[in-house]
Order: C-alpha cells, then structure tokens, then sequence
C-alpha cells in the first residue's frame, strides 16, 4: 500500500526550477531512502509532502487522500531541528506533543517513552541550548515521533554528526520500522544501503530510479563486472586482451592488475547478456591457471555514479 | 482540542518564555523609572488638591505619557513574535502542529499583552497615592487604564503583524514603530488641512483622538469600535500573512 504518493510535482523558484515532475511511491512499512546530491531537491520535496510548501503543479496524495490545506499527520525532522532554546527538553516535547492533540492524561508519560526510545532520558532536564548537536538532533527526532504520527518524514537526519551519533540515530531509525513508514534523505549512498528497504534516487529535480533496493540493483544489471584471478598471465596490456576477445563475447574494457605471483582480470561489459560462459571458455582456452572466478555485483555507490552519469 | 484550550497551551508557553529573558525586566525597569519620575513631578508641582485638579494636573498627563512610551516599547516586544520562530523554523512546527493561525495568533497576542499589563503594574500605585489625599474620581481612573489597554492592545497587533512578514527582528521593530508613529501623527496633520471631511477621517484614524475620549473619562462606543476595528484588522493581516506559506 501506497502512504505517500506524489504524482508529476513541480516546484519553481524564481530562476530555478527545483522539481521537474516528479513521481514516485512510498510504501507503508518501508524505510524510504531519498538519496541525491546537495541541490538535488530532497529538502524541497520532503517540505512540500510535509505540507510546508506546496508545489508549482502536481499532485501529493497521503494515504490516498489528495494533500490541501489541512494539516497533515506527519512527523518531520526539517534540515535544521525546530528547537526552542529556552526549554527543557522534557517540556518541549510536551509541548509538541500538546499541540498535537495527544491527549492530556498521556502526556507525561507520551514524553517519558519517546525520550527513552531516542536516547533522551539523561538530559531530559537540561536545555535544550546546552545540548551537543548529537543530542539536538534525537531531540528533533523525538519531536517527529512525540505525538505518534504514521508517517515520519527526516530529513539528512546524520548530516554533521560525529559517528557514533551517527552510528546511534541509524540504529534507532531501523527501530522504528515496526511502527511507522519512514522516509528520509540522505546524500550518503553507503547510509541508504545500510538501512533502507527502499530507495528514491533524486538529482537536478528528476527521479532517477525508485523502487525495493533489490530491484534497483538488479535493473542496472545491465552491466557486467567478472573479476577472475589466475596464476600464469602474460599479458600486460588490456588492450590486447580485448583484441584478443573482440570476436568471443562483446567487452568494453579490461582491467589487469598483478597481484604477488598472481594476476587479476576484470572485464566489464554494458550488456544484459551473462558473459561467463563466455570468459571462462576463453580463460579455459589460455589454459592459464584459474584461481578464482567470480560474478561482481554493483553496490550503491556504483549505482549512483552510474544513474548519475546516465 | 477546544479552542480556547490551543490558545491556552501556547499563551503558557509565551509567557513563560518573556519571563525568562531579561528583556521584560529591563523594559519594566525603565518604564517605571519614567513613568514614577514623571508622576512625583507632578505631583510635587501640583498645589490644590482638589479631585478635579488631580485629574488634570496628575492622571491626564500621567495617562498620556504612559500611552505614549508605549509607542517605543510595544515594538520592542513584538518584534520576535513572529520573526524570531521563522529565523529559527520553529514557525513551522506550529503551524504544522493542530493549532489553528487564529490560535496561534491569539495565544501569542494575549501572551504580549500580559507582559505589558505586568510592565504598567507599577503604576497600579499611582491612583492608590492619590487616594490617600482625599481623590475619588475612580471612575476616570478605570476608563484612562481602558483606554491605555485598547491602545496597548492595537499597538501590539500592529507589532505582529510586522514581525509576521520578515524575519529581520530589527526591522520588525523599526517597521511597526514607524506605523505606530504614522497613526500618531495623523491627528497633527488634522490642522494641515481645511477640508472638514479630510480632516474628520485623519481625526477619526488617528489613536490618541480616540485614547482622548477615554482619558477625559467620556467614553463613545465609536471609540470602542474604532479599538477593536484597529486590531481586529492587523490581526486578521497577521493571519493572511501566516497562511501566504502555501504561496
Ligand atoms: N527558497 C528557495 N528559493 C530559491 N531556490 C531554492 C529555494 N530552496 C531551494 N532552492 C533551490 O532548489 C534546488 C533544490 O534545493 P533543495 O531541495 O534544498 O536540495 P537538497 O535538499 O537536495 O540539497 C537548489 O538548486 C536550490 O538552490
Ligand atoms: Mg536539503
């Protein structure tokens, strides 16, 4: 089931145009990375289904229901955490939670769960302007999650902590799975592997790819990467090898690298053909001491360089 | 959430929030200052004390100074209402929150008004003073606090909606200090001109044409209107200023 769902969204500024269209779902349940660049237009999207903005044109639908005027029940962490100095961080999450219509008689104890699920308990008497910006930041977690929303929208929720803040606000943002459907940004492609189900690929206001992780994955399989590391090798110059193997099987490149006593082989190839039965054919015919063969498969990082440079 | 129970949650919030910075204090502090110099002066220069002589010589004056310093301070207080959360995007988590604008605005706009009733409260003792040489005129005094609460009360919707459309405090303050001033104004340019009808409506626009009445204790309901005209219409700007975020 769709909870978030925005259908060819575009934002304009004056001069720029943010969101060229933008389409994609989210799915309840799933932990959404929205993966993209600095300028990419995350932050405006995410104010935008946040219903702090609303776009040039398009439509954002909220568990099916079209997003007016009316507030919607989202939780959301914008870039800069909305904290009030002033207050200790016990009353200030009171007070979100007040006017947020939790009721009365759970207040306190609302604060007291939400406080422990993200690290607060120990400082839930201090200032809020005398905390780290490790703690801030749970602080401006806890705030999207005080009053129990369905939907809790962070955005770069780690940008600029040290890493065992980091470390912390990913575990607890996996926690979170079981009770609500999470979406947020990130420019970090490790980070996005590491907890989402699902991920959006956002740059210059177009979405790139979007879908289940495993997916994105396998639909840029049209890539092959085989990495082979033999004994007896020769041959030093890739591009020989190729004009060895331009009339076997179609390979864009070669990589060799000499490894003590060994020799590694990459080939890789823009094809949705499986070349191994091919490269270990021509391997076997060099009779040249295979070692090991193996299929490489792209990781995020990869996939973004190359949906990037697409 | 009930209406009033919205406006309620955040007026407690304001509150406390004036109270915690030093700023009331050092406004406070100052405005009694003044204000306790100007009424020992008069005071000291007033020979008869006959009621009607106090009324004009003390409570007339006295009411139109503490109106008048007003014009400077009620923008000091103002200034961060709005344009304070927008710097630091706070705004947002209310009104994202379920808060009505008009609780928020309402629950911001009690909160101020508080502050400045706790700034003025010095002067509770003034009438007191004057009672223990025999004044009586206690109904005078009632109206010239009415009339000081009216224009308090359209002076600081002014200052919010001010601070509603920037989030520059200073200019906040210098803005609505300049609106202020302008609607003070308008009852000397009253001579500047022949044409009655002109001179009726800068007249009638004017705050002090309208605080006047009250201080000479003659009360019109056109004067109560004209207050809650006054500020209904700089709070209702407020508001639409809010709801311009979906722009
Ligand atoms: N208020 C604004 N006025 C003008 N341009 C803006 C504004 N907000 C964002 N932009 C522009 O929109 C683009 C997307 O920005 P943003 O959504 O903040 O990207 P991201 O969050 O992915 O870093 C950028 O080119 C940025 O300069
Ligand atoms: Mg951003």
């Amino acid at each position: 089931m769709k909870v978030i769902e925005l259908k060819n969204i575009v934002k304009t500024y004056p001069g720029v145009e943010a969101l060229k269209g933008i389409s994609f779902a989210v799915e309840k349940g799933s932990i959404h990375g929205f993966l993209g660049p600095n300028g990419a237009g995350k932050t405006t999207s995410m104010s935008i289904i946040a219903g702090l903005s609303s776009p040039t044109s398009g439509q954002v639908f909220i568990n099916g229901k079209e997003l007016g005027r009316e507030k919607s029940p989202i939780g959301f962490l914008p870039e800069t955490p909305p904290l009030y100095e002033q207050m200790k961080v016990f009353d200030y999450l009171k007070f979100v939670a007040e006017i947020n219509n939790v009721a009365r008689s759970e207040l306190s104890c609302r604060v007291l769960e939400i406080g422990k699920k993200c690290g607060l308990t120990k400082v839930m008497q201090r200032l809020i302007g005398n905390l780290s910006k490790g703690y801030r930041q749970r602080v401006g977690i806890a705030q999207a999650l005080v009053f129990d929303p369905e939907i809790v929208i962070l955005d770069e929720p780690t940008v600029g902590l040290d890493p065992n803040s980091i470390m912390e606000i990913r575990e607890l943002i996996t926690s979170l799975k079981k009770d609500h459907t999470i979406m947020f940004s990130t420019h970090q492609l490790h980070e996005a592997n590491l907890i989402c189900s699902h991920i959006t690929i956002i740059n210059h206001g177009i979405i790139l790819q979007s879908g289940p992780i495993g997916e994105i994955g396998k639909s840029l399989k049209n890539r092959q990467v085989i990495r082979a590391v033999v004994r007896d090798w020769q041959i030093i110059e890739p591009a020989m090898v190729l004009s060895e193997i331009k009339d076997l099987f179609p390979c864009d490149n070669v990589e060799i690298k000499k490894l003590d006593g060994q020799t590694e082989l990459k080939f890789i190839a823009e094809t949705d053909d499986d070349l191994r039965p091919s490269v270990s054919a021509y391997l076997l015919q060099k009779n040249c001491g295979l070692l090991s063969f193996t299929e490489e498969g792209m990781d995020l990082e990869e996939i973004f360089k190359r949906v990037a440079g697409q | 959430m009930g209406f009033s129970r919205g406006i309620w949650i955040l007026y407690k919030k304001e509150v406390k929030d004036y109270f915690l910075s030093p700023l009331v204090y050092i406004l406070t502090g100052l405005y009694s200052l003044i204000i306790g110099w100007l009424f020992f002066n008069y005071l000291v220069a007033s020979k008869d004390l006959t009621t009607a002589n106090l009324s004009q010589s003390i409570l007339i004056p006295l009411f139109g100074n503490m109106n008048f310093i007003f014009l400077f301070l009620a923008p000091l207080l103002t200034m961060k209402v709005f344009a304070e959360e927008k710097k630091l995007g706070t705004l947002n988590l209310l009104l994202r929150s379920g808060l009505t604008d008009w609780q928020i605005i309402f629950g911001k706009y009690f909160a101020t008004f508080t502050v400045t009733v706790f700034m003025i409260s010095m002067t509770f003792l003034f009438p007191i003073i004057l009672g223990f040489s025999g004044y009586h005129d206690w109904g005078l005094v009632i109206s010239c606090y009415l009339g000081l609460f009216f224009c308090l009360l359209s002076y600081l919707a002014v200052g919010m909606f001010v601070s509603s459309i920037t989030s520059n405090q200073i200019i906040a303050a210098i803005l609505s200090f300049s609106i202020l001033l302008g609607f003070m104004l308008m009852v000397f340019s009253v001579n500047a001109t022949h044409l009655s009808l002109v001179r009726d409506l800068f007249q009638y626009l004017s705050v002090p044409f309208h605080f006047e009445g009250f201080v000479r204790g003659a009360i019109k309901n056109f004067n109560i209107l004209y207050f809650f005209c006054f500020s209904g219409m700089f709070l209702y700007m407020t508001r639409k200023s809010l709801e311009s975020r979906y722009w």
